[in-house]
């Protein structure tokens, strides 16, 4: 970190492994270990939670010349201390916690949803304690709902109390707690009152074991089915920085990714469910034109030339346009574009409203009343932001009309009848699209890489998680080609190029670039040209 | 002196003076006899001096670990404008120990007295006696005494007019051994569970409710008056060097004459058991010994000439503790008395380690076995590898206290182990 | 009715008798439990350390702590009611459920356990009839076993509500139910 190189903090020099590091006064021997590249193992400590209780015993580490193993999560690094991670007395005592986590641990592997990313699993690999010696019957203790969509195995429990202390340290709600004590000892609600709290889901993640499952997930994907692709949760405009886990082209879980800036180590439970629908329904999935009465499936070429001719036709009499704000950055840069190609002056977004939620220790992350991830894009590309519950403004007889996304719930019946051109540009198709000249198939925020923008003017890139259905591409693709077809830009294939074009041509991106950007984005308006140099987070 | 039975020994009377006595329990009584006095005298004196009298006495604490008292003191920070504070702990729960309730019942004075000097020696504003819950007849006891004392003038405002103010409060539990545990019992104190912390933050930077606290046993307290009235030397005239001074000692098992009894410290362990408590009530001979309560090492019958004081009993491979000797005649199965110690650390356990909380219950669930007749001999093995996952590795030493019976009973009665074994276990040797 | 307390043992009054006059709810807004709770926090710096001290006064009226009492005593404090749980269920005194007019405590710990302490567990539970951790149906004892109860060397001991009995050899144990059970009529 910048910080360190060059004073103006106290810092401490300490040797870990035999490799000698730098960090600040205060830094705990855990983190100083993991500036060198070693990861203590660890259950109770997690780096989102500020209190430490050292209760899990797993991050002992040797210091060297002491008799005694310490915590390292709350060992405070001193100059000139040798720490041995690795020693033989400190790998001792870890297999040991293993083992005696794995008394009375059923083994629920093959059916527990934690197999394959669990960190008891994780940790007796690598000490190797895989051999038990329990003559005795297990303690067998039973299963809570402890939230009508959380799960607890009491069993598979090893009381790392991550779990209490996330309720209770990041959410100050005070509603998670260790009942009874000693081998008793389960984690418990208090009776007959479920957790409420619009941030729960997190429990489930930073639980290492299965003791935690959501109720949703349970059953439904093995570790080793998924694949992981980092994006952006589309809920609301805080934009947090997730997991998006999908099996057999389907969304099954989303979880956080850390990002200091956004949404620290966790995302609330709103923005967790809101995709579950996502796999369903009808989807536009070729392109169609108008043939009479009716929209004809073609091919994109045919419906590129289609569209260019009769724009053509239509000519630059203005008209309306309407996208929806959870259109990523680069479709409504070039939507905007075919806007001004066609003489529209003006187009509106209306963004869902939702009741809001907080994280009181973690200032920054909110469930925002903006239910959509782009509505500062809107705003930034020049849209009118209208009422969600406003009915579309009316286009004139012989008027040009663009919708990109908007689901038109609340358009009128014979919506664009009057038009002398209707384009939709979406995903699905809604009834009032039916009316349209010209519908294009396009990819979902999954299925497409591209980036959104935040409520603060933080741009930040999502990746493409699923294969679109049919021959759907991603709107800015079809728009430039139908730009390109109008002899206005070329076309465009990958999304950095759409990216570049998009920020030599609107100030507020002014610098960003695909590489720049990385997986911790970058502010509008702010010193992105400093950003283009890459970050570390790139390519590991 | 000694309660309830009386021996010949040369024994002083220096915490036990009024074992059997109810008329001390009044204030009337304790004034009557000199009592209070001494925290007339320490009002008037500096900390620093009222701490260095028992820094140079060697009081050493009497709640088992037997760290010096003055030295304890002389921690606590002398001028950072905190509120300080005095936890008494009297949550003896030590299977074996029962001393700090004679001193409770017969003397409630003499601890009120006791704590309000150590709080002068810290500074401390407020003084907390956390009496353990199952205590109710001696903390009524104490509650009549306390509350006497608050309106003769003793504690609260101008202590007896000396211009010193210091509050007392006293505090029951509700039923937890680890509450005895110095940081145990500050959380309990402060409305959390008993769990123990790790040191640091050690309690004389941020105790009770974060601030400067010392917390001290009731033996330990009740033994400052009279080294204030009297002096570090008078103190010295018994004891050894290193372990200074007299202690009660409780006597249990199979004695003729249990009780509690005060003795100086470092006369032969043999003594107390033959002399002083009679030996075995019906003459058998003594098998086992645990001499500091559940927490010491077994000593066997012939390994009873040992000094008690905190070096001897070192030397002779158990410790001192809280000098509660648990007398097992030679017709006590030791692998079932193992199994019930082994059982009070599982029921106890606060639960936060892992090597406690299914440590102790896996020892329990492995002695069971063993008892009844399904054991092998590489349960033994397994034990004597528990005992060294179970040393040094957790916040408290609770688990490293089943350790000390465990693997002493393991070493001196292995016998016994074995007979309970499967035949063709141990035939094959496995 | 209010008896006398001086603040300095409000949170040391014995809370496992036998006569429990029981309390209106809400409890600690009006009358002998606000006044309990006002001397309570008048002794401590934060309103959380008077938390045993009131689960003591609810044994003590009521002979138990059920899940309303706890959320009463959680308002009280501006604490969680699933804190109290934690708290109530981390003690072994608090009773989780209603119990006979005598809780007798057999203490079955090493000490006496060398002194007899399981038969004479036995002997209670046979002359009170009934089971461990039960209560007898006649509604008077509820026995079950303790560790150390902190008079070793008077074993057997047993606690009975708020009372010591000492020295209890198995031979004693009908006379000491018998005495209990004209007591309770």
């Amino acid at each position: 970190m910048s910080d360190l190189d060059g004073g103006g903090l106290d810092t401490v020099t300490l040797t870990i492994d035999g490799v000698e590091v730098t960090v600040p006064k205060g830094t705990r021997v855990i983190e100083a270990a993991e500036r060198t590249g070693v990861v203590v193992p660890r259950y109770c400590y997690h780096p989102g939670i500020p209190t430490r209780p050292a209760q899990c015993r797993m991050c002992l580490v040797e210091i060297e010349g002491q008799p005694k193993l310490q915590p390292s999560c709350v060992l405070e690094a001193q100059d000139g201390m040798s720490i041995l991670t690795a020693s033989e007395t400190a790998e001792k005592a870890r297999q040991s916690v293993i083992e005696f986590l794995l008394v009375n641990h059923p083994l629920d592997c093959p059916i527990c949803d934690a197999a394959g990313q669990c960190m008891l699993q994780d940790y007796a690999y690598v000490t190797t304690q895989l051999k038990s010696r329990v003559d005795e019957p297990k303690t067998v203790m039973g299963r809570d709902r402890i939230a009508d969509d959380i799960l607890y195995f009491a069993d598979r429990c090893i009381i790392c109390t991550r779990c209490v202390r996330f309720m209770r340290d990041v959410a100050e709600d005070d509603s998670l707690v260790v009942a009874q004590r000693g081998h008793k000892a389960y984690i418990d609600t208090f009776p007959g009152r479920d957790l409420d709290n619009p941030f729960q889901g997190n429990i489930v993640d930073v639980c290492p074991v299965g003791a935690l499952v959501h109720e949703d997930f349970v059953f439904k994907a093995r570790a080793w089915d998924m694949d992981a692709t980092a994006g952006i949760c589309p809920g609301c405009s805080t934009g947090c920085n997730v997991t998006i886990d999908t099996k057999e082209n389907q969304i099954v879980r989303l979880k956080p990714r850390h990002n200091a800036e956004v949404n620290s180590y966790w995302m609330c439970d709103h923005g967790r469910k809101h995709l579950v629908m996502s796999n369903r329904g009808i989807r536009a999935e070729v392109p169609m034109i108008r043939d009479g009465d009716s929209l004809r499936a073609t091919d994109w070429p045919t419906a590129i030339a289609w569209i260019a001719a009769r724009i053509r036709q239509a000519g630059s009499n203005g008209g309306l346009g309407i996208a929806s704000p959870n259109s990523s950055n680069e479709n409504l840069f070039y939507f905007s574009r075919l806007l001004s190609r066609l003489g529209i002056d003006r187009w509106e977004y209306s963004v869902p409203q939702g009741s809001t939620a907080s994280l009181p220790t973690v200032p920054r992350l909110e469930l925002r009343a903006d239910r959509a991830a782009n509505g500062k894009g809107g705003e930034l590309f020049g849209g009118t932001r209208v009422d969600a519950e406003a009915v579309p403004s009316p286009a004139r007889a012989g008027e040009t009309i663009v919708v990109l996304e908007d689901g038109l719930a609340e358009a009128p019946d014979g919506f664009g009848s009057e038009a002398g051109f209707f384009l939709y540009v979406g995903s699905r198709l809604p009834d009032a699209a039916r009316e349209a000249d010209a519908v294009l198939p396009i990819a979902t925020f999954a299925e497409m890489d591209g980036t959104f923008t935040n409520f603060e003017g933080r741009v930040q890139r999502f990746h493409r998680a699923l294969q679109a259905p049919g021959i759907a591409r991603p709107a800015w693709m079809v728009l430039a080609r139908v730009l390109a077809a109008l002899d206005d830009l070329e076309p465009v294939s990958d999304v950095g190029a759409a990216l570049d074009a998009m920020a030599s041509a609107t100030a507020a991106f002014a610098g960003m670039s695909w590489q720049g950007l990385g997986l911790k984005g970058a502010l509008v308006g702010g010193d992105a040209a400093a950003v283009g140099a890459a970050p570390a987070e790139i390519d590991g | 002196m000694s309660w309830p039975h009386r021996h010949e020994l040369e024994t002083t009377t220096l915490l036990s003076r009024s074992q059997g006595d109810e008329s001390a329990r009044t204030l009337a009584g304790w004034v009557g006899t000199g009592g209070y006095e001494r925290l007339r005298q320490a009002a008037s004196m500096e900390p620093e001096a009222v701490t260095e009298i028992v820094k140079d006495s060697g009081l050493r604490g009497r709640g088992g670990a037997g760290f010096p008292t003055g030295l304890k003191w002389s921690f606590m920070p002398k001028d950072d404008g905190k509120p300080h504070y005095l936890c008494c702990n009297a949550d003896e729960s030590e299977p074996g120990a029962f001393k700090d309730r004679e001193i409770l019942r017969w003397t409630p004075h003499l601890l009120v007295e006791g704590c309000l000097i150590a709080a002068k020696a810290i500074r401390a504003e407020h003084v907390y006696i956390y009496v353990r819950g199952e205590f109710f007849p001696y903390t009524k006891i104490l509650n009549a005494a306390v509350t006497e004392a608050y309106e003769g003038g003793y504690i609260g405002n101008d202590i007896m007019g000396t211009g010193w103010s210091c509050e007392l409060t006293v505090h029951t539990g509700a039923g937890a051994y680890i509450a005895g545990e110095e940081t145990g019992l500050m959380n309990s104190l402060m409305g959390n569970r008993a769990e123990p912390w790790m040191k640091p933050p050690f309690p004389a930077q941020a105790g009770a409710f974060g601030m400067p606290t010392t917390v001290n046993n009731v033996e330990t307290i009740a033994t400052v008056p009279g080294i204030l009235e009297h002096g570090a030397d008078w103190y010295r005239q018994w004891g050894t060097e290193k372990s200074p001074g007299t202690k009660l000692w409780c006597c249990s098992g199979h004695l003729a004459k249990p009780g509690n009894y005060e003795l100086e410290l470092g006369i032969s362990l043999k003594d107390i058991i033959f002399d002083v408590c009679g030996g075995t009530p019906d003459g058998k001979k003594v098998k086992a010994v645990i001499p500091g309560g559940s927490s010491t090492a077994f000593l066997t019958g012939d390994e009873l000439d040992c000094a008690t004081c905190y070096e001897g009993m070192a030397e002779a491979g158990s410790s001192l503790g809280t000098a509660s000797p648990i007398v097992m005649d030679e017709d006590t199965d030791i692998v079932v008395a193992m199994r019930r110690i082994a059982q009070f650390y599982a029921h106890e356990s606060c639960g936060q380690c892992v090597q406690c909380r299914e440590g102790t219950e896996w020892v329990v669930k492995i002695l069971q076995r063993i008892e009844a007749g399904d054991g092998k001999l590489s349960d033994l093995d397994t034990l004597y590898e528990l005992c060294e996952q179970m040393t040094g590795r957790t916040i408290c030493v609770l688990a490293d206290s089943v350790v000390f019976p465990l693997r002493s009973s393991m070493d001196k009665f292995r016998g016994e182990y074995e007979a309970k074994m499967r035949p063709s276990a141990v035939a094959v040797g496995g | 009715m209010t008896r006398r307390i001086h603040p300095s043992v409000v949170g040391a009054q014995p809370f496992q008798v036998a006569t429990r006059e029981g309390i209106e709810s809400p409890m600690f807004e009006g009358g002998e439990g606000l006044e309990r709770l006002e001397m309570a926090l008048s002794r401590y710096p934060t309103k959380q350390a008077a938390l045993l001290p009131l689960l003591h006064f609810v044994q003590e009226k009521k002979g138990w702590v059920s899940p309303p009492d706890m959320e009463e005593v959680a308002t009280a404090l501006d604490l969680t009611p699933a804190y109290v749980h934690s708290i109530v269920t981390f003690y072994t005194m608090y009773n989780k459920h209603p119990v006979g007019t005598y809780l007798v405590q057999v203490c079955t710990c090493i000490a006496c356990h060398l002194n007899k302490g399981e038969e004479v567990l036995h002997r209670f539970l046979d002359e009170a009839g009934t089971r461990e951790g039960e209560t007898s149906e006649d509604g008077v004892f509820t026995v079950i076993e303790a560790e150390c109860l902190g008079a070793c060397g008077f074993a057997t001991a047993v606690q009975i509500n708020d009372e010591y009995f000492e020295d209890v050899s198995p031979e004693k144990v009908a006379d000491i139910v018998g005495e209990l059970r004209r007591r309770s009529v």
